[in-house]
């Protein structure tokens, strides 16, 4: 695992004012991203993933600003960027995004073939003919039959799934480090989603690519992610290897999301659910944000914001559980057969 | 399996859309029952036909084709009026956005208590059902006071809930209930259908995309590919044993959280030109006691082979 | 049975509920004791303390623009209002002999015209009647054109008739219409104003139909079917409250065109008797005086007035809208 840092981000804290009260999004967060790894991003909506993620690309919206900390790529210090030009330094050409839904960043009046050779002929300084032939070879390369056609083809004319891997052609045609992936499958059917995944995968190994996925539903980032990060109110609670974090999870909310998996569920039984809905962040979040929720929640957790404890040198927690003075709480039961199955797996 | 009684019959039912030169079929046929105190689950992608089907049951979507008996009883085409009221009491739905189907506009307890304004109820009782109502789904009765935009998703849904509870159904149409909601909060909401299912000895026939919910809530499953059921069986027969290669492929889709078994995982791919239906047209076939397929004769025979 | 609270609680209560789940105090002998749990606490947790209405109006308060022409038309119509009132407040006909074509000045603040009447109370007379005029045919044209195309809208039986109507309607124009009358009828303030009703709504209608289709179908409006809500009731809670904010601004803008209207009808000699001083009879008998530098007053003074009213009307209109969408309400 000797791999250097693509992306830093050190104590990141961003604020929005909304209908004059504060929103604190992101409470404080440091991440290293490495150069080739999958970084998976999960939380609910309103945790704060999708803002995070922005900041790396200055989308933020206008009521939103970086309040501190710093966000270092390669050797650039993203945070002190002021205009729309230093961006476009970053954006498209270093980092591209795909998005939820395709037909937002498609225009729905320009042919297909026209909207990806804008980011060849951009991006890799291609002309003309070479550019078209490009553009061909792209659309082939993201799975599209007869690219021939399609390439005189509308938005319109595509079905959601063969539009989000337009999507992805052209995010990849501007020849990104990073990738990030919001929600990339969320609108698509289930055979569709996986089928998206699996292309990304490939884009990934083919362009070395960084990918960062954000997704509010643990189960489908199994398959694709190295790493996992869990957000909860603005936060990052939990971060690790795939399989320490779906094998050994260690943060309530993490043993919370697995475990009301309905894949994990018993038929008959009730699914384990977290009660209440996260925390306001209109209010400044006392101890660990999670804690009203927790069914164990130690009473330190109402007082005092629990730092990272390392369960390995790649898994850590924020969590009071991990300190040596709590006392022993274990995983919900419909979890723990999935710790055996990793136990299995390792053998 | 005789005993149990049919609440609902689909039978042959078909839906158009679009003009009469250019109809566009929605729904082809499609026949299944629904048994009471059951869960039945209808799975499809998007733009199969299985909101269609659930909006004709409801009436909001009328039958070109074929029919449906509620209790017996046809509830398709011109019914009486009195009949409408007594279904609409009876055959309820929960929507798939809880953004979406509640009225931004009208305070939670114009909302909940909507479908009671028929009934003529005094002030007080109709306050009471309110509440009541929302603490069944777990909510506080003052939240009865304050608008839609206050809540969260999960909440809202629970609103949804409420206010199709209230009705007091036998049989509720639960299209993709927790699909526009976060992981933590479906649990909550599957949890509550359960719950109110064992209580009120409620019937459910749940639309999903997603086979994972499905299998882990419903009793039998129907599975709906454009317009067409392809397959319907009983859910751990249908996962242990699925035969349709569209079945097949939506099961292997499914995400597990479980990075080494995802790891090894093989994604099927449906083709629909594999069948041959042209030269030897598929038909609807019990292949064993309660599980259903559509297929043609050379399908049938290889399944009857590899037993 | 316990009585279940019904009422609302004060907010204020609510949001010590929520503070007091999040801050407890603990001593730290105890911190690494399991804490109390209580799950309806998390249930309570996201209430923000908004209300439609209430950012609607803040929205709009923030604008200065808007706040400054809305301070300006409530100025200018509370005053058309009060000025026949006020102690001196000469009737606007009257003519004083020999005080013809006075140019401004301590007497008659506008100046007089050329026939000695006071220009002054000709014009706040001839705002207060163009207002009425603009008032009256905004609200019949906003009442009847919601009523019909919501039904229109709304009722797929009726879609086909009035769609049918309305492209025959909608090809006869409206000045043409406005002749008509006017020649049947006799001229005069009514006459008018029913002529400008007699159409005007049907634009309206168009427009709330289809509002009404883009929505009809919504979640919300189907829920509201599958609970045997009728459809009078869809219509009245499901679908009216959702128009608010564009019939505002469609009303804001329907005064200010029938102003126009008047104008311009009275202009080509059709509209009110030149003895009921309106805007447009006065610019009318303004218009004379186009290039005489002396006397243009006559023309700049009510066209000054009625330039005030329709860019009041619209600028307070527009932002009334704006701050109506809750899309705005972020700030």
């Amino acid at each position: 695992m000797a791999e250097d840092i693509i992306l830093s981000v050190h104590d990141l804290d961003v604020k929005f004012t909304l209908r004059g009260q504060i929103l604190h999004a992101i409470r404080g967060i440091s991440l290293d991203v490495y150069r080739g790894e999958s970084l998976a991003i999960v939380g609910e909506s309103g945790s704060g993933k999708s803002v995070f993620t922005k900041t790396f690309m200055g989308l933020l919206d206008a009521n939103g600003s970086i309040t501190g900390g710093s966000i270092r790529y390669q050797d650039k210090e993203l945070t002190q960027f002021k205009s729309d030009k230093d961006w476009r330094t970053i954006r498209g050409r270093e980092i591209a995004m795909v998005m939820q839904d395709p037909m937002t960043s498609l225009n729905p009046l320009k042919t297909i073939g026209a909207q990806i050779e804008e980011a060849v002929v951009l991006h890799q300084g291609l002309k003309g003919q070479q550019a078209k032939e490009a553009v061909l070879r792209v659309l082939e390369e993201v799975g599209i039959d007869d690219p021939k056609r399609r390439y005189n083809q509308y938005p319109h004319e595509f079905s959601g799934g063969m539009r989000q891997r337009v999507v992805i052609a052209i995010a990849v045609a501007c020849r990104p480090k990073i990738l990030i992936c919001d929600e990339p499958t969320t609108a698509l059917d289930v055979t569709i989603q996986a089928q998206i995944l699996q292309l990304i995968r490939e884009l990934q190994k083919k362009y070395d690519l960084t990918t960062i996925y954000i997704t509010h539903d643990l189960g489908v980032v199994a398959n694709v992610a190295d790493r996992i990060a869990v957000m909860y109110a603005g936060d990052i609670v939990e971060i690790g290897q795939c399989e320490e974090v779906f094998y050994d999870p260690r943060h309530p909310y993490t043993w919370a999301l697995l475990s009301s998996l309905p894949q994990l569920g018993v038929k008959g039984e009730p699914l384990y659910s977290i009660a209440g809905t996260p925390p306001n962040l209109f209010q400044e979040v006392k101890g660990d944000a999670f804690a009203p929720r927790n069914p164990q929640a130690l009473k330190i957790d109402f007082v005092e914001r629990p730092p990272y404890f390392d369960v390995t040198p790649t898994h850590r927690a924020r969590t009071w559980l991990l300190d040596p003075r709590a006392p022993k709480v274990e995983p919900p039961e419909h979890i723990r057969h999935l710790r055996e199955q990793g136990v299995k797996g390792h053998v | 399996m005789s005993e149990r009684k049919k609440l609902l019959e689909v039978k042959n039912l078909e839906v158009t859309f679009g003009s009469r030169r250019h109809p566009f079929r929605a729904v082809k046929g499609v026949s299944f029952d629904i048994y009471e105190g059951e869960t039945f689950g209808l799975v499809g992608e998007s733009g199969s036909g299985k909101t269609t089907i659930g909006r004709s049951i409801i009436r909001i979507n009328p039958a070109s084709g074929g029919e449906i008996l509620y209790r017996g009883e046809r509830i398709s085409g011109h019914i009486s009026s009195a009949l409408d009221r007594q279904i609409t009491r009876q055959i309820q739905m929960i929507f798939q956005d809880p953004m979406a189907s509640l009225n931004e506009r009208a305070k939670v307890d114009y909302i909940v208590s909507e479908g009671l304004y028929g009934r003529h109820l005094k002030e007080s009782e109709r306050q009471e059902k309110v509440a009541k109502a929302l603490s069944d789904v777990g909510l506080l009765p003052e939240f009865a006071s304050r608008f839609p935009h206050e809540f969260s998703g999960g909440q809202r849904q629970r609103i949804g809930i409420a206010r199709a509870l209230i009705m007091d159904p036998d049989f509720i149409i639960a299209d993709e209930p927790i699909s526009a909601l976060d992981v933590s909060i479906r649990a909550q909401v599957l949890n509550l259908m359960s719950q109110l299912q064992k209580e009120r000895g409620l019937t459910y026939l749940f639309i999903a995309h997603d086979l994972s919910v499905v299998r882990f809530i419903c009793d039998r499953i129907a599975v709906i590919h454009k317009g067409e059921l392809v397959e319907l069986a009983e859910s751990e027969q249908l996962f242990a044993n699925p035969l349709h290669p569209y079945t097949q492929a939506l099961l292997s889709a499914i995400p597990m959280p479980d990075p080494i078994a995802e790891k090894q995982k093989k994604l099927l791919v449906y083709d629909p030109s594999m069948h041959h239906y042209e030269s030897d047209p598929p038909s609807w076939v019990e292949v064993e006691p309660g599980h259903f397929l559509l297929a043609n004769r050379e399908e049938l025979e290889k399944i009857g082979n590899q037993r | 049975m316990p009585s279940l609270r019904y009422k609302d609680r004060k907010t204020e209560d609510l949001s010590q509920s929520v503070s007091n789940t999040l801050s407890r105090d603990y001593q730290p002998e105890e911190y690494f004791e399991l804490a109390p749990y209580d799950p309806s606490a998390g249930e309570r947790g996201t209430y923000t303390n908004y209300s439609y209405w209430g950012s609607t109006i803040r929205a709009f308060f923030h604008n200065p623009v808007a706040v400054f022409f809305l301070v300006l038309l409530v100025g200018m119509v509370g005053f058309t209002i009060i000025e026949p009132l006020l102690p001196y407040a000469p009737e606007a006909n009257t003519i004083y002999k020999g005080d013809i074509n006075l140019a401004p000045c301590a007497q008659y603040w506008f100046g007089t015209n050329s026939i000695g009447q006071d220009l002054w109370s000709q014009i706040w007379s001839g705002t207060r009647t163009s207002l009425f005029i603009g008032f009256s045919v905004a609200m019949v044209e906003v009442v009847l054109g919601v009523v019909v195309g919501v039904l229109w809208g709304y009722v797929r039986k009726l879609d086909f008739l009035l769609t049918e109507l309305y492209n025959v309607f909608d090809n006869v124009p409206q000045t043409l219409v406005v002749i008509i009358i006017s020649y049947i009828l006799r001229p005069g303030v009514s006459t008018m104003i029913f002529a400008m009703c007699l159409t005007s709504w049907l634009a309206t209608a168009r427009f709330v139909r289809n509002q009404v289709v883009i929505i009809r179908d919504r979640d919300y409006n189907l829920a509201s079917r599958c609970l045997g809500t009728p459809a009078w009731r869809i219509m009245v809670k499901n679908l009216l409250p959702y128009l608010v904010s564009i019939l505002t601004l469609r009303m804001a803008l329907a005064i200010p065109a029938a102003i126009g209207n008047e104008v311009f009808i009275t202009y080509i000699g059709l509209g009110v008797p030149l003895e009921v001083p309106t805007l447009g009879n006065l610019i009318n008998s303004g218009q004379t005086f186009i290039n005489e530098p002396t006397l243009n007053y006559q023309l700049f003074l009510p066209v000054l007035i009625l330039s005030i009213v329709t860019i009041s009307f619209y600028v307070v209109g527009n932002s009334f809208a704006d701050a109506a969408d809750p899309k705005n309400h972020v700030n």
